[in-house]
């Protein structure tokens, strides 16, 4: 359960990644011994001819390269700036009052802002392909039970909303959809709502989080009123977070790169559960010291991201980036394993109307054709079918392979 | 600091099959005790040489008898793949004793205790063990057993006088009047078998089964109204509209079938519109062996030819969406009315001659 609400943006030096696991290429602008301003460009990472920013997120001055473990589990090179505690900013543009379809994507791409929301359906900030449709959650998932993390939209509800109504523009769409929790309680609702009167945005839409059904793909599907890829760009649909709302807003009206996120520290392997305002770069080794340690335990487990899809790594010694909204650390439970009863709750939880126990008995007896033929490319990874499963089988990981089987 | 990358802390809900298989025991060990109280207070025969306590013991004597060779054969079956770690715990033995409890409550009270002993043993080791135990047998364990009693030993468990046959024979020409149709709701009867009689118990834990998701509602409720439509059509066709309703439903194996043996997880299909037409078909086979077949009851033989193409029937749906799951269960819907019309014309032996007028008709 979060008990507290703290920041932590001082740390001595951050760790910035310069690939990520789709830009693999990085080419260093910077070198040992360089001093640099906060929004100051450190490399460009390409992903085929297109190339982004990437910046740094305190002033300082630049001591080496390394390389080191991302939050994806990889090996990269990073950037390590020590903080000189000055915070002086390079100067980056920013932009009052209406912005333009190009000033918005400039502003976002000069952040280096496009990896944000990594779990589930969410997309990049991926302007490339034409965009009908931008679907903005304000659900926070971010525990193996469901909270939401009311202050911060109290807190931030004009940036978000001021930051949704950006990305519209810069989508060059206006069709907007807010998807919002229906247990929120009512302040935060009129400030919401407030924030939406003022953009002239659609009402949200309320969806009850309490049951693990697979809501955003419905509500999604409702929009588009098509068959939904893995990637949702594919049907023109741009999902993202409020935090990644309150990010552009930031990057667009104050000349501000993203320097922290909003990261929630759960689970009980700490000593306490804080949503915490975190330096981007940040080592979480770091983080955890600031929260009091882990708890005296063998085995523990650490799981970033949301509580159905999320990843697993094996050791904190890496940087927190914007992508990591969640960290969960666990005392590890050896749950049994029961053979399937093909009871078929899988099959109908599925949001996507594929069979997940056809398909994982298809992967046991190895037939690909088989797996070809049961839409297995159209499974969006939402970890459902784990959830329900009453003999507590990792049902997600056999549709991951048999995916790996045919490619 | 270093971290496990076992399995993953997913979270996950608070079922667990393990429950399930304690649901369904004890549902299962409630008809048990059911059906001894039942056959103490079964009236008897008058020139009868044993009493009714008498059937009541024997009744308990199937039931361990039944359990007893059921476990014996799981753990000579586990010593000799070399693993016993399963019978530490009474976990292990749930499954064992509801598979000896299911094929005693199937068979009659007159069954030779040896002919029981054969069938546990036969259903246990060839349905079951022979396939890699619970979870992976393709046919449901205890009809298999019952089957090999049923066909082997068929003169020695032929019971006379259960509704089913009386109603058999009433459709051609013979008249009967049962004395209180109370008693069929009750179970106070002699019957096919000792478990499938106290229709009102049946119906709770059946419900029982279905509200801790053991069973699942759709396979239970589409298998219940296909028996139900064909024998109101079938019976109405031929004028005996309640009566054929009434004693199709809640006699012989019908709701026995339904709480236990139909929507039996493991046999059965895994997505929805597969399990609306697995239970129709067994619906609408179970009916053609009750008005066509030579056998007063056909759930064995249904129940066993559903589990027999399921795999097919698993194998014909791609994906499941809501176009699909209405299509089916429409094509399901006019099929068993039609089943019912072509079962009741079929029994007055004028089928061609009703399509014929129908066809003139049109």
């Amino acid at each position: 359960m979060i008990t507290e609400y703290s920041h932590y943006l001082e740390p001595m030096k951050v760790y910035i990644p310069i690939t990520d696991d789709e830009y693999k290429i990085a080419n260093v602008v910077v070198a040992g011994g360089d001093a640099v301003k906060i929004g100051q460009i450190l490399a460009y990472k390409f992903k085929g001819k297109h190339k982004l920013p990437v910046v740094a997120t305190v002033s300082g001055k630049v001591i080496e390269i390394v390389d080191k473990m991302d939050r994806f589990g990889k090996i990269v090179n990073h950037v390590v700036i020590e903080n000189d505690e000055a915070y002086t900013l390079d100067d980056i543009p920013s932009y009052k009052d209406e912005v333009s379809t190009a000033e918005a994507r400039k502003a976002i791409e000069r952040a280096g802002l496009h990896k944000v929301d990594v779990d589930g359906l969410f997309t990049n900030l991926n302007f490339e392909e034409p965009i009908k449709h931008v679907v903005v959650s304000t659900v926070f998932v971010n525990e193996p039970f469901i909270s939401t993390n009311y202050e911060y939209l109290l807190d931030n509800a004009p940036e978000i909303i001021d930051g949704v109504a950006i990305l519209a523009s810069a989508a060059a769409t206006k069709d907007v959809t807010i998807v919002a929790d229906k247990f929120l309680p009512s302040e935060v609702v009129d400030e919401l709502g407030k924030a939406i009167v003022d953009h002239d945005l659609e009402e949200p839409i309320f969806v009850d989080t309490k049951k693990v059904k697979g809501w955003d793909y419905k509500v999604i599907q409702d929009i588009t009123k098509e068959q939904l890829s893995p990637n949702v760009l594919d049907n023109g649909v741009l999902y993202v977070h409020a935090n990644t709302c309150k990010m552009i807003s930031d990057v667009v009206r104050k000349g501000f790169p993203v320097v922290s996120r909003n990261v929630a520290f759960t689970g009980d392997g700490l000593h306490k559960n804080v949503v915490m305002d975190v330096r981007v770069g940040t080592l979480l080794s770091e983080v955890v010291e600031e929260l009091g340690g882990y708890i005296e335990q063998q085995e523990l487990n650490l799981h970033i991201g949301n509580y159905l899809t999320g990843v697993q790594v094996p050791t904190d010694d890496f940087a927190i980036t914007e992508s990591v909204d969640a960290v969960h650390i666990s005392i590890y439970d050896e749950v049994q394993e029961d053979v399937c009863i093909k009871c078929g709750e899988c099959n109908d939880v599925c949001p996507a109307g594929i069979l997940p126990q056809n398909i994982m008995d298809a992967e046991l007896r190895a037939v690909g054709e088989r797996i070809f033929d049961l839409h297995t490319d159209e499974c969006v990874e939402c970890g459902l079918c784990s959830y329900v499963c009453p003999s507590k089988i990792n049902v997600l990981e056999w549709v991951r392979r048999a995916k790996r089987r045919v490619g | 600091m270093e971290f496990t990358m076992k399995k993953p802390p997913i979270v996950q809900n608070s079922q667990s099959s393990l429950k399930r298989s304690f649901n369904l025991h004890i549902a299962l060990i409630v008809v048990s005790i059911a059906a001894i109280i039942l056959k103490a207070f079964t009236a008897v025969p008058d020139d009868a040489t044993f009493t009714a306590l008498d059937q009541a013991f024997k009744v308990f004597l199937m039931l361990a008898v039944g359990v007893g060779v059921s476990v014996i054969i799981e753990l000579f079956y586990a010593l000799s793949e070399g693993s016993t770690k399963k019978f530490e715990s009474y976990e292990g033995f749930v499954d064992p004793i509801n598979s000896g409890l299911l094929i005693a409550l199937l068979l009659p009270t007159i069954t030779p205790i040896y002919v029981l002993i054969l069938a546990v043993g036969v259903g246990v080791y060839v349905g079951k063990l022979v396939f890699g135990g619970y979870g992976y047998y393709i046919f449901n364990p205890a009809l298999v057993g019952v089957l090999f009693a049923n066909v082997s030993f068929g003169s020695r468990l032929y019971v006379a006088g259960t509704p089913l046959e009386l109603l058999k024979k009433s459709m051609s020409g013979e008249t009967y009047q049962f004395e209180n149709v109370m008693e069929l709701f009750v179970g106070n009867y002699e019957a096919i078998a000792i478990g499938s009689t106290a229709a009102i118990l049946l119906v709770f834990v059946m419900i029982y089964l279905i509200v801790t998701r053991v069973i699942d509602y759709r396979t239970v409720v589409a298998y219940l109204l296909t028996v139900g439509v064909i024998s109101f059509i079938a019976g109405w066709v031929n004028g005996f509209l309640v009566d054929y309703v009434i004693v199709n439903m809640i006699s012989g194996f019908t709701l026995f079938g339904a709480a236990f043996l139909v929507a039996e997880s493991v046999s059965s299909p895994t997505s929805r519109e597969t399990k609306y037409i697995y239970a129709v078909v067994i619906g609408i086979m179970m009916m053609l062996v009750r008005v066509l077949g030579n056998e007063a009851e056909g759930l064995v033989f249904a129940v066993l030819f559903g589990n027999m193409i399921t795999p097919f029937i698993n194998r014909t749906v791609k994906r499941s969406n809501k176009q699909g799951l209405i299509k089916t269960v429409s094509i399901l819907a006019v099929s068993v009315i039609l089943m019912g019309f072509v079962l009741g014309f079929l029994l007055q032996n004028r089928l061609i001659e009703a399509f014929a007028s129908l066809g003139g008709m049109m």
